[in-house]
């Protein structure tokens, strides 16, 4: 008897999960500034909490000796926090493709902005602005594995990021020439690079610019590239004023040729 | 049957048993005497090599136990010992006490097993109990089953370690009883006790250890009535009263 | 505002229920697998810990302290991506076997050794006396005494074994957490996922778990 108790305990608290979490919708009220209420918030905090990756050389990477995050996307970051706050003031926490969406959702960060994937899917859950990088699905084989290109992977293992949507690229792409690829999914990319060093994969793949960090003497970068896709700052549904003010952002510094320069700074184009 | 040669045995710095040279005759019965600590103990226990000699040999039967590690199993199937807290298996059933041994180390057929166990329970007075388990019996009881585990086996030789030291006082009747009966069978036995009467009526030679040595030896008539040794001579005033 | 457990996300995880499925097979043939080897090593090991035998006990001693003092997802890692250096390339599954094995044998060793020391030494001398060999008196009177104080830990064990397989997930072994993640991460619908799958480990746990209290009710072993 006690035991039903328990699981009716646990379906009751799940009910109260989907129910309580469903829906409360709000218009974005005007704060006394005449902002919104989401971005009066975090001017009145003064700092701007943003979700960035520390193990993508270039967009977001935490230099083990200095203890400093750099790259491109730390740069856009301080960019959208002048333009709320007057002076670039980031708060950045360290993000895995598998916390950035919880994060958002709690609270803990106000931008996620750490190479995230734009899809339909995931539009349904985030805010996602317009896109402020493109880059496609590439693959990293070792030196002496003699493959080409994706045709010779048939019947190999392809080490993907869990979260990442070069599962689906890389899958469409195989179907289309008939080859046979499984996949193994790995929750940061270094696992992935130790999984193809010890041949538990034959291939990394995940977005190029992100792969080029990770090259050594015996990996190769192949030439083919699937599906671009597009990267955007993720915030929380509800908070549209500060989508709004991130997308205008974007827009200006593309105008601008600011974001230009800031992809040179960085080696990404 | 029994030969023990040069036996020393030390519990870390302890010596406690001190060049031991002892013979037991086939069908002979020996009680061993002494105040606790004395090493007699110790000294039944390294007849099947429960203790391992520190030094020296010891030969059973013919074999020497202490050279030769892999007949030690074999040896001890016709060395039974009986022991001070009994030492039933408290999961099995009183029957299965006496033919567990039997059936997996002779291979005995359970259905003989079975039947001599029944007639060895009948033997020590408790054919009734053979299916309950031992926590339902007396200590008393408890020790006359663990005899007839013991002769389950058919031994050449019966080893008993202080066999009424842990029972109340109305019990150790019953199983000197068993004890003396076995006797008359012409079964080698060493009986470590404090038993005086027991030693007095049953043993063929008695002797008395004290710090790990074997201070006297002799037939129970001279041994209660005329012995040589002081040390002999304080234990046994003090223990006769 | 969308919450992470809204409606069109739990319809998602019963259109996928396949998925989790196959996550939910391989993680109880780990776990079945797993707990055998645990058992065997645990016995073994046991045994050797309680032996006179110096170099066995040894063995069994720095087993138990080396395998409880580290990590379990060190010691996958191992298995998984430091095997394959030394040209030892084991499958997924079996690494999963075998790391979850050799980690809770080890405490199922300790739960063994326990076990046995709690048994009077008299027990193991009046076999020997009979003729017993070690092991078999071991086998035949210690173990099944042993076994009776022993089952509410080794179910215990049980437990916390069936829960560590999710250790898979960092491997890409296939198994009940590694689809939630993986479904997850791909549509982040991570709240039905991570509760479905909370729940399915529950149900695998609860009865154990509940089977085991019932068994401290029975020998009096309270904790």
């Amino acid at each position: 008897m006690k035991k039903f108790g328990i699981i009716l305990t646990s379906l009751l608290l799940v009910a109260g999960l989907v129910t309580g979490c469903g829906s409360t919708p709000t218009t974005p009220d005007k704060g006394a500034g005449g902002l919104p209420a989401d971005v009066q918030a975090i001017k009145d905090r003064g700092v701007l909490k943003v979700g960035v990756k520390v193990d993508v050389p270039n967009f977001g990477y935490k230099d083990p000796k200095t203890e400093e995050i750099t790259g491109f996307e730390i740069d856009l970051a301080n960019a959208i926090s002048k333009e709320i706050l007057g002076t670039e003031k980031i708060e950045p926490a360290a993000v895995t493709a598998k916390t950035r969406g919880p994060l958002v959702d709690s609270g803990d960060v106000d931008l996620v902005i750490a190479t995230f994937t734009v899809t339909e899917e995931r539009k349904k859950s985030y805010n996602f602005s317009d896109a402020y990088f493109t880059d496609g699905v590439k693959l990293m084989v070792k030196k002496d594995s003699g493959i080409q290109g994706l045709k010779d992977l048939n019947g190999k293992k392809i080490g993907v990021a869990q979260s990442a949507t070069s599962k689906k690229a890389i899958q469409e792409a195989a179907d289309k020439i008939g080859a046979k690829v499984t996949f193994m999914e790995f929750s940061t990319y270094p696992e992935i690079k130790a999984a193809l060093d010890s041949g538990r994969v034959d291939c990394f793949s995940v977005d190029g610019s992100i792969l080029s960090g990770y090259l050594d003497d015996s990996t190769v970068i192949l030439a083919d590239s699937f599906s671009p896709q597009d990267y955007g700052v993720a915030s929380k549904k509800g908070n549209d004023g500060l989508a709004k003010l991130v997308n205008d952002t974007i827009a200006k510094l593309k105008t601008s040729g600011e974001l230009d320069k800031m992809t040179q700074k960085w080696g990404l184009k | 049957m029994i030969q023990l040669e040069g036996v020393n045995k030390h519990f870390g710095h302890l010596h406690v048993l001190k060049d031991i040279n002892l013979t037991v005759k086939s069908g002979e019965k020996l009680v061993v005497i002494g105040p606790s600590g004395s090493g007699k103990s110790t000294l039944i226990r390294c007849m099947n090599l429960l203790e391992k000699p520190s030094s020296g040999k010891v030969t059973v039967d013919g074999v020497d136990i202490t050279a030769h590690k892999a007949l030690v199993a074999k040896v001890r199937q016709s060395v039974a010992m009986v022991f001070q807290q009994f030492n039933l298996y408290p999961h099995k059933t009183v029957l299965e006490n006496l033919t567990l041994a039997p059936m997996l180390i002779k291979k005995v057929p359970q259905a003989e097993a079975v039947k001599a166990g029944l007639a060895y329970l009948d033997r020590v007075g408790l054919k009734e109990k053979a299916n309950v388990y031992p926590s339902q019996l007396s200590g008393g009881q408890q020790q006359r089953v663990a005899i007839a585990r013991a002769l389950a086996m058919r031994p050449k030789i019966m080893l008993f370690d202080e066999p009424t030291s842990a029972l109340d006082p109305e019990m150790i009747q019953e199983v000197l009883d068993v004890m003396v009966d076995l006797a008359h069978e012409g079964i080698t036995m060493v009986v470590v006790t404090h038993e005086m009467g027991f030693a007095k009526t049953v043993a063929d030679r008695v002797i008395f250890m004290d710090d790990g040595q074997i201070v006297e030896e002799n037939s129970p008539q001279r041994f209660f009535e005329n012995p040589t040794h002081e040390r002999t001579k304080s234990f046994l005033s003090r223990i006769l009263r | 505002m969308v919450g992470p457990f809204a409606w069109f996300k739990w319809e998602a995880l019963f259109r996928d229920w396949t998925v989790f499925a196959e996550g939910f097979k391989t993680t109880i043939m780990v776990a079945v697998l797993s707990l055998a080897l645990a058992l065997i090593l645990g016995i073994v090991f046991g045994v050797l810990g309680t032996s006179q035998w110096k170099l066995a006990k040894l063995v069994s001693r720095v087993y138990v302290e080396f395998i409880q003092n580290t990590p379990l997802v060190i010691q996958v890692y191992f298995l998984y991506h430091g095997l394959p250096h030394m040209d030892v390339m084991i499958p997924v599954f079996a690494v999963g076997v075998l790391g979850v094995g050799v980690y809770h044998g080890a405490y199922i060793a300790e739960v063994v050794r326990a076990g046995i020391d709690s048994i009077h030494k008299g027990q193991m001398e009046a076999a020997l006396s009979q003729g017993f060999s070690f092991w078999g008196a071991m086998r035949h009177v210690i173990l099944p005494q042993a076994s009776r104080i022993v089952l509410p830990p080794l179910t215990n064990q049980a437990v916390n074994l069936i829960k560590n397989t999710s250790v898979l997930a960092m491997v890409a072994g296939g198994d009940l957490m590694y689809r939630a993640d993986s479904w997850s991460s791909d549509n982040l619908y991570y709240g039905p996922a991570y509760v479905a799958i909370g729940l399915l480990y529950l149900l695998l746990c609860l009865p154990l778990a509940t089977l085991t209290r019932r068994l401290e009710g029975k020998t009096g072993v309270s904790s």
